[in-house]
This record gives structure tokens, sequence and C-alpha cells, in this order.
């Protein structure tokens, strides 16, 4: 936080909330230090200045084999990822510019059990991997669409819409029911974790930036609400996208492939290895079908198990979750996500694909 | 932190994308099909930046005349998120490091498995074309040794482009990463080599290898890593794009 010098910030702060313009939404603040006057541009320019002097030193540093792997890894999930946040926050910059928020109070049903399945319904038409989902679905919570079927659509978005659909059928040309079993598996899990929210679920967990719902915002340029939104959505998520690549390249280089070869023989552990392995390699949904038809030694329900898990919960989206609607949050709906997910995936696979093959 | 600061880094990550989507570096992460996704991306977020600055300068003056600012005054210190710092991370590796392709290190990591594609639905390969020592794909080449039984590949010269992996029990493999989405998801093919004039490679020297697959060198006991039996070989630079798909 960068405090005016002098001014106590807080203050200033809700003096602005207080004039009921609808400006960009702004994470609460934390503390104030109206001491500190060297500002994040000076820290910036420092921060550049030490890496163009040192960045010799630097690339000598990471001129090992293994750092290297992962500092691509890193690079790739990151430039792989951009484009779908970036897509991401231009719609949920357009929703908020250009969608009344009554009018999504009255596309949807209005009891949040009835507007779930809706709402999973609605996540065909983003094509989108997940990186596009958080954004758009904290937007639709900001524009009065219940938690309920928001959480509902941020998990079904990802991995029911026709282009991953569509990439399992490429990536599974001899098992055409992969398609129905791992549309199924990510609908049924969306839905339910959309009820379950309904019936459990707390909306102080959810961080109050997120879950400010959008004010009016007479006399203030359509545009200008788009690009601010889009800006501070972008500026947020990003962040916490880095984060996300940094872990999964630091567990790409570290978790050796030889582990899932001699896991791969019994059912319970190969399923439970392949949805921990969607955890935390945080591939895009769009890919993850090639990895899983790839991995040809692992039962078929086991690789259904890693193509519904992975869209619904890894450590990138837990990353963009922590940042969008807060740790409290993330804490408790990515861990349930994760059993959710498994269940059902061994359900939608035991019923469409006949069984534990 | 402060917006001019987020729109600074907004534009070095905006810049650093389209960078590697114009210069052909994004090659070395994705497939060539996103690129213009890339710059699509790159100018989406300058742009967006590019605004936000606009108006924090219109809005300054605005307030230096003593007119009160149209809402654009308000967002100079409101933020205590620190994620975006966090930004710094890879538009420094893209300007200052540039990582590398995925090489022989991703390969060794990978265990002693090489991906195999899947049989054609009615299990019937195309004849290879009718030249002398056609250039196949490694992966291609693994896929037809494991599973092609009508033998098109039986005694036929062919002709491969990967990356020599020494492994460290002796042994050398020619081998490509196939990519499916990004530089995360990459798994080798690679043909295990065997012939003359094969030691003085290093790991992650690219070849141009002429010869033939063995048949039934592939087998569940060696990962299905076929041999490769070679008659001439050139070193040649990297191409462009370094991964098989």
């Amino acid at each position: 936080m960068d405090a005016a010098p002098g001014a106590p910030a807080t203050g200033a702060v809700r003096d602005q909330a207080g004039t009921g313009r609808r400006a960009a939404p702004r994470a609460p603040r934390r503390r104030t230090s109206g001491q500190r006057r060297i500002t994040s541009l000076e820290v910036f320019c420092f921060v550049i200045a030490l890496a163009l002097i040192f960045s010799g030193p630097l690339s000598r540093l990471l001129d090992r084999p293994g750092l290297r792997t992962g500092s691509t890894v890193f690079v790739a999930v990151c430039v792989q990822a951009l484009p779908f946040l970036v897509l991401g926050v231009v719609l949920s910059g357009l929703i908020a510019a250009f969608v009344p928020p009554s009018l999504m109070r009255r596309l949807l049903p209005r009891s949040p059990s009835a507007a779930v399945p809706v709402a999973g319904l609605a996540g065909v038409a983003l094509p989108g991997c997940e990186c596009a989902s958080v954004p758009v679905s904290r937007r639709l919570m900001q524009q009065g669409v219940p938690p309920a079927a928001a959480l509902t659509f941020l998990l079904a978005a990802p991995a029911v819409n026709p282009v991953v659909l569509t990439a399992t059928a490429v990536a599974f040309p001899a098992e055409p029911r992969m398609v129905l079993a791992r549309f199924l598996g990510s609908f049924g899990t969306a839905v339910a974790m959309g009820w379950l929210w309904a019936r459990f679920g707390r909306l102080e967990w959810i961080a109050e930036r997120a879950r400010r719902v959008a004010e009016s915002r007479g006399g203030e340029s359509r545009w200008r609400v788009f690009s601010e939104t889009a800006r501070h959505d972008l500026v947020e998520a990003a962040g916490f996208l880095v984060l996300g690549a940094l872990t999964s390249a630091v567990l790409n280089v570290l978790v050796p492939a030889a582990v899932l070869d001699t896991l791969s023989g019994q059912i319970v552990v190969a399923v439970l290895v392949m949805a921990v392995l969607a955890v935390v390699l945080a591939l895009c949904s769009e890919a993850d079908a090639f990895v899983a038809a790839s991995l040809s030694t692992m039962p078929l329900l086991a690789r259904l198990v890693f193509l519904v898990v992975g869209p619904a919960i890894d450590v990138k989206l837990y990353a963009l979750q922590a940042g969008t609607f807060g740790r409290r949050f993330a804490m408790r709906f990515a861990p349930a996500t994760f059993v959710v997910a498994i269940g059902c995936a061994v359900l939608a696979g035991v019923l469409v694909l006949g069984g534990v093959r | 932190m402060r917006r001019e600061t987020q729109n600074v880094l907004l534009v070095l990550l905006g810049g650093a994308v389209l960078k590697i989507a114009l210069n052909g570096q994004y090659l070395r992460y994705v497939k060539p099909g996103l690129q213009p996704w890339l710059i699509a991306a790159g100018v989406a977020t300058v742009l967006l930046a590019v605004v936000g600055i606009a108006r924090d300068i219109q809005a300054a003056s605005a307030r230096a005349n003593g007119v009160p600012a149209a809402g654009g005054d308000d967002h100079g210190h409101a933020h205590s998120s620190r994620s975006p710092w966090l930004l710094l991370l890879p538009v420094l590796a893209i300007f200052l490091v540039a990582p590398p392709a995925l090489g022989a290190d991703k390969v060794s990591r990978s265990g002693d498995r090489t991906a195999v594609g899947a049989a054609p639905s009615d299990s019937s390969f195309k004849q290879l074309p009718d030249e002398d020592a056609p250039l196949l794909s490694i992966g291609d080449a693994v896929t037809r040794a494991v599973w092609d039984s009508s033998g098109t590949l039986d005694g036929r010269q062919i002709r491969l482009v990967g990356f020599v992996v020494r492994k460290p029990g002796g042994g050398i493999d020619l081998a490509r990463l196939v990519i499916s989405c990004c530089a995360a998801d990459a798994a080798p093919v690679k043909v295990r080599l065997e012939g003359d004039g094969l030691d003085g490679f290093e790991s992650d020297t690219w070849l141009q290898v002429r010869g033939e697959v063995l048949a039934r060198t592939a087998t569940e006991e060696n990962g299905y890593v076929p041999t490769f039996r070679v008659t001439s070989l050139t070193e040649m630079p990297a191409p462009a794009d370094p991964y098989e798909s």
C-alpha cells in the first residue's frame, strides 16, 4: 500500500466509497502506514535496475539443467495461460459495463438450487480454460448472481465447453465414451459443488472485495467501466497466475515420472495418484486430454479422474481462487472440490465406461 | 502497489509477450497455433495499461486546473494487494534470461519410456512416401515401430531429426519432445541409436540421422524405445520449432 504522505489513507478511501461512485473494486486495506514514503514505483525501478546490472550472474545462476528446465516450464505456463486470462478479464469487463445486474437476476431462476444447473449449462458457452473462468465468475457474483451459481459456472466452464470436449475426442480416438464420461463427471462436480455451497456455504468466507455487489454506475461512461474493470482484474489475477505457474514448474521438475509406472497396477492407488498429479501439474484444460492419453499404462478410470479433477482444482487455480475470493474461501472450497471431483469422476466412469478398466 | 507501477508492469508484460510472439521465441514454450492469440493478448494488455495511464494524466491535469476530476483521481493510492509484484518474474525471465527450449534434461527426467501415439483406428498405417529415405518425425517412427504389424518400416531407410540424449549408463538416444499445449505437458519420444561415430556428440546436439528402425526392438522391457541403426548422420542447428506435435 502506498499512502499519500501524511494523509490517513484509510479515511481517504472511506470518503471515496461514500460517494457511491463505481470504481474498479478494490482490495480492503490491511494496514496503514502513514510514515512510509517510498512508493512502489521507486521500489520497482530499483528492482529493474538491479536485475539489469546483475543480468549476467542471474543468467549464469539459472544455467543448470534442472533450473533451465524449470524456468522454461514456468515461462511456458505463463505464456500459455495469458491469452485465456486476458479473454477472461475482457469478458469480465464487458459484463461489468454492459450487462446490468437486473438482467442477470431475471435470467437466472430465483432459487439458488435451481440456478445452479442453469449456471452449469451456461459454462458450455465459455470456450476457454480455467484461467478465464475465475475473473468471469467473480464478476457474475458482483453482478448479483447467487454465489452458488457463480461457483458452479467457475467449475463447469473450463471442463464442459466444446473446445475441451473436442480435444478429448481427438485425444481418445479409440474411446469415444470418454467424452461423455468427462462431460458427466465435470458437470456433476460443478452442480454438486454449487448445491453444497447453497446448503453449507457461508458468504463471509468469500473476501469482502469479491462479493461487493456492483452499485449503479450513473454518470460513468461504460467504456471507462470496461477498461478499468478489465485492467484491475488483469493485474490482480495475473500475479496469482504467476504464483501458480511457479509451483507447477517446481513440481514438474521434482516429481519423478518413474513413480507413475510403478503405481499403475492398483486401481485405487492409480486413481489417487492421477488425482494428485492433476492438481500438481496444473495443465490447461484444453491440453490435459492429450497428456492423459499419453499415460497409456494407467487404467482408463484413473485417466478420467485426471481429466475431471484437473480443470476443477489445481495449484494454479488454487492460487487464482485465493487471490480472487480470499484465502478463507479457497482453503475450504479447494479440498471439497478435490473430493467431490474424484467421486463424480469415479461415478461417471463406472456408469459410462462400464466399470474399472 | 501503486496504480502507476501496475500500469508500467502491464506494459512490460504485454511487451514481453509481444516480443516473443513476433520474434519466434514463443515456439520454445507453446505451439505455433497460439501466435495470433499471444499477439492479441499482448496488444490488449498494453492497451489496457496505456488507457489507464492516459486517464491518470488527464485526471492529474484536470486536478491541476482546479477542475474536480471525473473519477480518475480515486485510484492513485488504493491497492494493498502485493500479488502484482509477481508479474516481475515472467517479465524478467523473458527479457533477461529467455529460457531455452526443453531438451535432454527434460527427457532424462521423464524416465526410460518413450511416449507412443495411438494406433490408427483401423490399425493400418499409410505406406511411407515412395522416395529414398523419407523424413519422418520421431513420434511417427516410434508409433509405427510399436503398432504397425504390416511392416511399413521394415527394410526402409528413413531420416529422423532430433537431439542427442546421453544416458548415464552409457548408450545414446535421439529424442524429441512432443507438446500438445505448452512445454509443461512435454512428453519425450525417442529411439536408441546404434552405429559408428556416435561417441563425439554431447547431449542436446541436434542431428539428422539416416538409417533404419530395427524390427521388433520396441518392447515393453525397454520402454518401447526402438533401436535405430545409423548409416550416416549430419549435425544441424536446432529447428525453429523444436517440438513435435
